[in-house]
């Protein structure tokens, strides 16, 4: 993809408000990088500190400890805007978890031209609230004790990302394939593949949820959901 | 109004006695004080602390820039003329927040998250945004008391809605007058307009507890001049009111300098303005907390100190029970029951250890038991008014005490020493009685009142 008029996030990304010379202005000092999936995102060769915008695939912000232990702290979406500043120099990272696109800016050059394009820095703050407000409820997801709770926070917090309202029947249930493999999963939130088959199987069980294929998920019974993931 | 200096000798409550005020006393926001600290603190003795701090925390982030410098004012703060300059402290400040919180137990859960500076509104809305994603990230935090200081000259409506969406539920405002020649005098320009249309938008912004740093003893200043900036604060319906006394030590601050000396009220007029201050607030129905904060009785603080539960740190009269605070960033203090340990003030330094991954602690003092006990009188004595001593330790302190016993000052009633109503200008006084390093020191302080 070579210019931000062909970008299939365009209407929903973070520089929508902008025209087609500022973005090309935009575009000059951004780049676009195709992930694999296990991929860390880097300026290849530059220590500079980057944001930028998921164009398709899911990525994780994660943060590295000084025993090396690895935490998730976020996942990212398509159209998602990575405005927690990452890069070689903090312990913070991006991996993309499937094959994904971004497109990314050094955090100095981006923060300039938004000071200079008002629209462009008025969503750069509504971006980072609404990455502050998702970071929280991760960070409660996590602090869940019980496997369920936290399986079920996962599976509603997808719902609203990726899923879809099938008009089929009169409750309009929800449907979504989930991004990530089941240890995706299991890595994500701190448990084992099992208890995570495990939880799921519960949830099929007791009729709140449906498994079709692979990666579907089918939500029968959105509220027994939020009950489930508000178990201590 | 009017008040003479014959009138101001002799107050409602307070009576003027010059002999009792005549040496500096600190300001007790820790004991031992930072006049104690020292450079055998360091990163390891802040790291050692941190691992141990299995309870709830506060934390205290600086931001020491300001769009513009007041004359007055003794912080640790910059102009942030240049982005740049800003954009790589808050890098650091990013660092410090990453590596403290990797260093804390899980057990450490954050209750509430302070803004000071400098003005934290200094940074842009994002910048600061981004610092509430790194500690909330970094920390175990738990529906925290969030609360900032805010420079009205820099407040805009992006501001407010930020602090709404980011659920900021305390601010304080730099006021100190609301004379125009006053203001001209200290540097710090800001009409009244500007003052109410700041409160306004906090409040709509669901900030529900607005405090008003005012000041007194500031140049050219009457009482007159104070009694209408209390009046307009009250028309404001600030929450919680400071009112601090001006403290010229230019040999210490060299910005100052730019202060005429010679229009400063002297020590009695101070004495005046702040007994004046303590009557009207009252009157107008604050509760008094401590001997400089006020606040409405449906207010936190103002709970706290009604109910005995106020504390004192280093933002002065708090209601925050956290037995550990943190402070992030250059100069910030960090206080455990076993030591304080302050930051690298220079902000290039401070920069520099935490590009070699180090945590910035460079001053500081251990807290020992005796400390320890000594920092409980002095605490007790300022936020309630009264402290049980020991015996031995009561014999020690008779003769330092027999002034202010002799005023009809204080009690002593079974080990229990009682400040009695009119003691208020003195409890400083009377707490550094108990300041063992205070005996008999010619370091140079603020004066009591």
């Amino acid at each position: 993809m070579k210019s931000c008029a062909q970008c299939v996030i365009r209407e929903k990304a973070i520089c929508q408000s902008l025209s087609e010379d500022e973005l090309d202005s935009l575009n000059a000092v951004g780049r676009h990088q195709a992930l694999k999936r296990g991929q860390t995102v880097v300026w290849q060769g530059d220590e500079s500190l980057l944001v930028g915008n998921v164009i398709d695939g899911v990525l994780k912000l994660s943060v590295t400890s000084a025993e090396g232990k690895d935490q998730t702290l976020g996942i990212m979406f398509p159209s998602d805007f990575i405005g927690r500043p990452f890069g070689a120099r903090t312990q913070h990272s991006v991996v993309a978890l499937t094959d994904a696109h971004i497109c990314t800016f050094r955090r100095s050059g981006f923060d300039d031209f938004a000071r200079r394009h008002p629209d462009l820095e008025h969503s750069l703050l509504q971006r980072t609230l609404l990455d502050l407000d998702r970071t929280r409820e991760w960070m409660v997801l996590l602090g869940r004790k019980s496997a369920m709770a936290r399986l079920a926070s996962f599976l509603v917090a997808m719902g609203e990302r990726v899923g879809r309202t099938v008009q089929a029947d009169d409750n309009g249930t929800l449907h979504f394939d989930l991004p990530l493999s089941r240890q995706d999963i299991a890595d994500l939130l701190g448990l084992t593949i099992e208890t995570v088959s495990r939880q799921i199987t519960h949830l099929r069980e007791r009729g709140i949820i449906e498994t079709p294929g692979r990666r579907g998920i089918v939500v029968l019974d959105g509220e027994s959901l939020r009950e489930c993931a508000e178990e201590a | 109004m009017n008040m003479g200096a014959e009138a101001a000798i002799t107050l409602r409550m307070w009576t003027y006695y010059p002999e009792l005020l005549s040496k500096p006393v600190p300001r007790y926001t820790s004991y031992p004080t930072a006049a104690e600290f020292g450079d055998t603190i360091g990163s390891a003795d802040l790291q050692a602390a941190l691992a141990q701090a299995h309870a709830d925390v506060s934390l205290y982030v600086h931001i020491p820039f300001c769009e513009t410098i007041c004359w007055y004012c003794g912080c640790n703060t910059n102009r942030n003329n240049r982005a740049e300059r800003l954009a790589s402290y808050l890098d650091a400040l990013h660092a410090e927040i990453a590596l403290v919180g990797d260093l804390l137990p899980r057990s450490a859960r954050v209750r509430r998250i302070a803004f000071g500076g400098g003005s934290p509104n200094a940074v842009t809305p994002v910048d600061f945004v981004r610092l509430m994603l790194s500690l909330t990230q970094a920390f175990c935090v738990e529906d925290p008391v969030i609360s900032i200081e805010i420079d009205p000259r820099s407040m805009t409506t992006t501001w407010a809605e930020t602090l709404a969406s980011v659920g900021v539920r305390q601010a304080s405002l730099g006021v100190q007058t609301f004379d125009a020649g006053v203001q001209a005098a200290i540097g710090r320009v800001q009409p009244l307009h500007l003052i109410e249309s700041c409160t306004r938008m906090l409040q709509q912004a669901g900030v529900s507890s607005i405090n008003f740093d005012l000041m007194y003893g500031l140049p050219g200043q009457t009482l007159e001049m104070l009694q209408s900036t209390l009046e307009r604060t009250v028309e404001l319906s600030a929450n919680r009111i400071a009112l601090f006394g001006y403290a010229h030590v230019p040999h210490l601050v060299a910005r100052q300098r730019r202060i005429d000396a010679s229009a400063l009220p002297d020590q009695q007029a101070r004495f005046a303005m702040a007994a004046h201050g303590h009557d009207v607030l009252q009157g107008a129905g604050y509760t008094p907390v401590g001997f400089d904060h006020f606040a409405l009785p449906g207010d936190p603080l103002a709970q706290a100190a009604l109910s005995g539960r106020l504390l004192r740190n280093f933002q002065g009269f708090t209601d925050d029970d956290a037995p550990i605070l943190i402070g992030l960033g250059a100069s910030a203090i960090s206080s455990f029951t076993g030591l304080l340990a302050q930051n690298e003030k220079n902000t290039g330094r401070y920069q520099m250890m935490l590009s070699q991954g180090r945590l910035p602690a460079t001053r500081g003092v251990a807290r020992s038991d005796l400390d320890q006990a000594r920092g409980q009188i002095i605490q007790d004595l300022l936020c309630r008014g009264s402290a049980v001593i020991a015996p031995a330790l009561l014999r020690e302190v008779q003769q330092s005490l027999a002034p202010f016993a002799r005023r009809r000052l204080i009690e002593v009633d079974e080990g229990r020493l009682t400040l009695t109503a009119s003691a208020l200008p003195y409890a400083r006084a009377i707490a550094a009685v108990f300041d063992a390093y205070r005996a008999e020191s010619a370091r140079r302080f603020s004066a009591a009142v």
